[in-house]
């Protein structure tokens, strides 16, 4: 069983204590946690946003972490996962691709590799792109393939 | 004896013809023969010296259309070879219905009717009890709807992908092996008769749509029109789209997709070169995705004379269902 790493985004009641209740939770499934970020600023409602970076040693643990956080009635409103794949993607359109690059960087994708020829009456570029892993990167993959098209480019993706 | 009789007579409908004159289908008397200017027809049946090369010669000629044979039920059963014909569907559409409307069964290789009213000709077969076999629309000689009719049937199948156009696949296997631009690999491909003089449906992704759209309703038991299938074709891909995919040990094919949310999509993607679709020339692909069994992937020759054995394999469906199940 692989090692899963997310981010879980819990809605804390703004209370001494609401905290360290969520963290023994993930300890007891066997979570190590990585990093905590912590947005006061951001109260809605009498709730804190926080966000925890944990590696848990495989998707069970995750989801007995998940269960026993909510058992102590703290609501769990994202989980994210921190892995990241690498794609390739062509595109073919007219123009130096500076909007699509915009697009790109918007979506919480990154471009870590870039390939360029023009030879034909069109620009082609081949972009392997940074994705992370899930549903939130295939959600950002679908809407970069939306713009792209919009843009009036045409992108080839991988099956 | 099933009275048969072939509508269409170009590349299929010759030889399906000949092939059910000399006896490829037992059971199976062929009465009659039609083409969109006239018919012969022959209840006692028709013989090999009666069936030219060009029907019109023939000693039997009528002029006129044969709907009449299918509105009177001078045959049972109907072998549809006429041309594709967008966005119509006609005259294939109107002679499944009256065929099917009037207990005659139905062996098609014309992809439109199929695509754009399956729904409705199911339901006419049903309630006349009729058969509704397409085999030869998708994917030439590769038996995916009988497959999943009589083998897949403890299973549920998730998605499918697949190279469904032998055209395209051979123009874009030109660029990716030659160099080639897409002018020029589509201008040979028209040469050897391989791409039509007008490309659009095989180039713009129109028949790759099609058969998707066949393959949806038909195999995954959805219910989607045309406008459902997001579509683009190959016209803009570019040569050096195809040599930086070819670098990257991809290959740039033109992909029809249904994936598990039951979208439907037909677009130029890109294809790693060890993915079993990954095939060339004029060869079909298909992967169906199922539950239990997992991947499975067919490979094989998408158009012309193979879909012949498609066509003859639904014709002795025919005979041997009729010959339990009489009507």
């Amino acid at each position: 069983m692989p090692a899963v790493r997310v981010r879980l985004t819990c809605a804390l009641v703004d209370r001494p204590g609401t905290l360290l209740k969520t963290l023994e939770q993930i300890a007891l499934a066997g979570g190590n946690i990585i990093s905590i970020v912590h947005s006061r600023e951001n109260i809605t409602s009498g709730y804190v946003p926080v966000s925890i970076n944990v590696e848990f040693p495989d998707a069970q643990s995750l989801e007995r972490a998940r269960k026993g956080i909510e058992s102590v009635g703290v609501p769990v409103i994202g989980s994210e996962s921190l892995e990241k794949s690498l794609r390739t993607v062509i595109v073919i359109g007219r123009g130096e691709f500076g909007d699509l690059i915009r697009a790109v960087e918007g979506l919480g994708l990154r471009i870590v590799d870039a390939s360029v020829r023009g030879s034909g009456p069109e620009t082609t570029a081949r972009l392997t792109l940074e994705v992370p892993e899930g549903e939130g990167g295939e959600r950002a993959m679908a809407r970069f393939e939306e713009v792209a098209t919009g843009l009036g480019y045409l992108l080839l993706t991988e099956v | 004896m099933q009275r048969v009789l072939v509508n269409g007579y170009g590349f299929l409908g010759k030889r399906v013809a000949r092939s059910l004159l000399h006896g490829m289908v037992p059971g199976v008397k062929l009465v009659a023969v039609a083409r969109s200017t006239g018919y012969v027809y022959r209840p006692e049946g028709i013989t090999a010296e009666g069936l030219g090369d060009d029907l019109s010669r023939s000693p039997n000629f009528v002029e006129g259309s044969a709907l009449g044979l299918l509105e009177d039920r001078k045959v049972d059963l109907l072998v549809e070879l006429t041309p594709t014909n967008l966005p119509s569907g006609e005259p294939a559409l109107t002679n499944i219905r009256t065929a099917l409307s009037r207990g005659i069964d139905v062996v098609t290789a014309n992809k439109a009717p199929i695509a754009l009213a399956y729904t409705e000709l199911k339901e006419v077969a049903r309630s006349t009890g009729s058969l509704l076999l397409f085999e030869g629309t998708v994917g030439g000689g590769i038996p995916l709807i009988s497959l999943r009719r009589f083998c897949l049937r403890g299973d549920e199948v998730l998605s499918i992908r697949g190279i469904l156009n032998g055209t395209t696949n051979y123009i874009l296997s030109r660029m990716h092996f030659e160099g080639l631009t897409f002018d020029l690999a589509l201008r040979e491909a028209q040469n050897l008769g391989i791409a039509e003089r007008d490309p659009t449906l095989d180039v713009e992704g129109y028949d790759t749509a099609l058969k998707l759209l066949i393959l949806a309703n038909a195999v995954m038991g959805l219910d989607r029109k045309l406008e459902d299938v997001r579509i683009a074709g190959i016209s803009r891909i570019s040569a050096d789209a195809v040599a930086l995919a070819k670098e990257a040990n991809m290959a740039v094919k033109l992909i029809g997709s249904v994936d598990s949310d039951g979208r439907l999509s037909v677009a130029p993607r890109l294809v790693k070169l060890n993915d079993p679709i990954c095939v060339h020339g004029t060869l079909n692909a298909v992967t169906l995705r199922l539950k239990t069994a997992g991947d499975l992937t067919l490979i094989g020759e998408g158009a012309g004379e193979p879909t012949v054995t498609s066509i003859l394999n639904d014709v002795w469906e025919v005979v041997t269902f009729r010959g339990s199940s009489p009507r």
